[in-house]
């Protein structure tokens, strides 16, 4: 065993079971055990199971962010005092300062590395399981979890004529081609289109005016055109049954985003002003947003003014 | 080298080295060559400073591949959403760089801070 072959040994073994569980389950709803649809539903299931892990990780996430407001003051002077200084280096500093101030608040608006490299392992696991299949089902092998069986029965597997096993470019279609090409494609397409809603959606609705100031937006810009280019690239190589994890997991991350941006939107962005018109409306009062600053209410500020702490900056945004 | 002919000692010691070094260039390379093509797709993600992939370029440069990569692997476990980051430098190592050929990534990594615009006011 090669190198890679060792770090993703567990992974691979993680994604059978997790495929076989789903794929068991299904069988026993009475769908039919060798058929492309109960694989898809598989492949579909082990997205749920991973993504439905990481949401924690999103929650998180977005509590940091909304934590920003507190260190804005302390954000703008360090921004000044870096205004102007565009060398690499002194970016660096910045860099490292802003760092030191995240800290000292304990508030961090980064995702961190570890759950963005954690899924890879999960992603090219599954691409080898989907590349070793037909060599395992000629050979009579299983792979981790799943049996001889069900892997000759998921060689053969294909949806709408196009097996699950086979890539645009590397074939592997045989009379089902066609249905390759043209799935693969339409894959592409939809990857890209819910990249670019999901993108468009943060930057339009659900950023306040600070977070679209940043320099940060400029790196987030960048990715709107160069993830397409990665799907199309990807899309071409990889075998059908990936692509319909890739385009889940995105159509997944599309989702989430809507449900934050309709249920907990930022505060102080057009989503939030949006939640509060439609509360409004309905003769509901505004629930306090996630991450906004504690014991300011909308309602509350304005009608009681019981010895809270005095924090004059926000206006009460419903009463208009 | 172009007496190495003459010299088979110091060509064998020249070979032993690069053959010692290939492990860390090899993950140099590789490490500079995902900084350049992966990172930008991921944009800031990291919640250090250095991020990551600073920290084991740098890492690999002063310590070398083995411990190098054990002190970037501890680093990547410690990047999680519960942990607050900040600034993690990495340990420093025993070798003294000639100052004009420290590495990039270790000048990129300890930047000098400038002093507060408060502090230089008041003096």
């Amino acid at each position: 065993m090669g190198f890679f072959e060792t770090i993703l040994f567990p992974f691979k073994w993680v994604v059978s079971w997790i495929m076989w569980i789903f794929h068991e389950g299904f069988v026993f709803l009475g769908m039919d055990a060798a058929s492309g649809w109960t694989w898809t539903l598989s492949i579909i299931g082990l997205v749920i199971v991973i993504r439905a892990a990481l949401i924690p990780v999103f929650v998180k996430q977005i509590k940091a962010q909304r934590g920003m407001q507190s260190l804005q003051p302390d954000l703008k002077k360090l921004q000044q005092k870096y205004k102007g200084k565009t060398d690499q280096l002194s970016r660096q500093a910045m860099t490292q300062e802003q760092m030191a101030l995240y800290k000292k608040h304990g508030t961090n608006p980064f995702a961190a590395c570890l759950p963005m490299l954690i899924q890879m392992p999960f992603f090219f696991a599954l691409f080898q399981v989907l590349n070793g299949v037909s060599k395992a089902s000629a050979n009579g092998q299983d792979i981790g979890a799943l049996s001889s069986k069900a892997i000759q029965q998921f060689d053969e597997a294909t949806i709408l004529g196009a097996p699950l096993s086979s890539s645009l470019l590397h074939g592997g279609g045989g009379d089902g081609q066609v249905a390759v090409v043209i799935l693969s494609i339409v894959m592409i397409l939809a990857m890209t289109a819910s990249q670019f809603i999901t993108q468009k959606q943060i930057m339009s609705k659900n950023m306040s005016e600070e977070a679209l100031a940043s320099p940060f937006m400029k790196q987030q810009k960048m990715m709107l055109y160069v993830l397409p280019l990665v799907f199309g690239v990807g899309g071409i190589n990889f075998p059908i049954g990936v692509l319909i994890y890739w385009t889940t997991t995105n159509l997944w991350t599309m989702g989430q985003q809507f449900f934050v941006i309709r249920r907990m939107p930022t505060p102080g962005s057009p989503a939030a002003k949006a939640m509060a018109e439609r509360r409004a409306r309905k003769g509901l009062p505004m629930v306090p947003l996630l991450g906004e600053p504690k014991g300011e209410t909308p309602v509350e500020v304005a009608a009681a003014p019981k010895g809270q702490r005095p924090q004059p900056q926000r206006k009460n945004r419903k009463r208009k | 080298m172009r007496d190495s002919g003459s010299h088979p000692l110091r060509a064998l010691i020249a070979v032993a080295h690069f053959l010692w070094n290939l492990p860390r260039t090899v993950l140099i390379g590789l490490l500079i060559a995902y900084r350049k093509v992966v990172s930008p797709l991921y944009g800031q993600v990291c919640r250090f400073f250095p991020s990551c992939s600073a920290y084991a370029l740098e890492a690999v440069t002063v310590h070398g591949a083995v411990k190098g990569s054990w002190l970037a692997f501890r680093r990547l476990i410690r990047c999680h959403p519960w942990n607050g980051g900040g600034v993690d430098h990495v340990p420093e190592g025993h070798r003294i760089w000639d100052t004009k050929k420290v590495p990039r990534i270790i000048v990129l990594n300890h930047p000098v801070i400038p002093a507060d615009e408060d502090s230089r006011s008041a003096a």
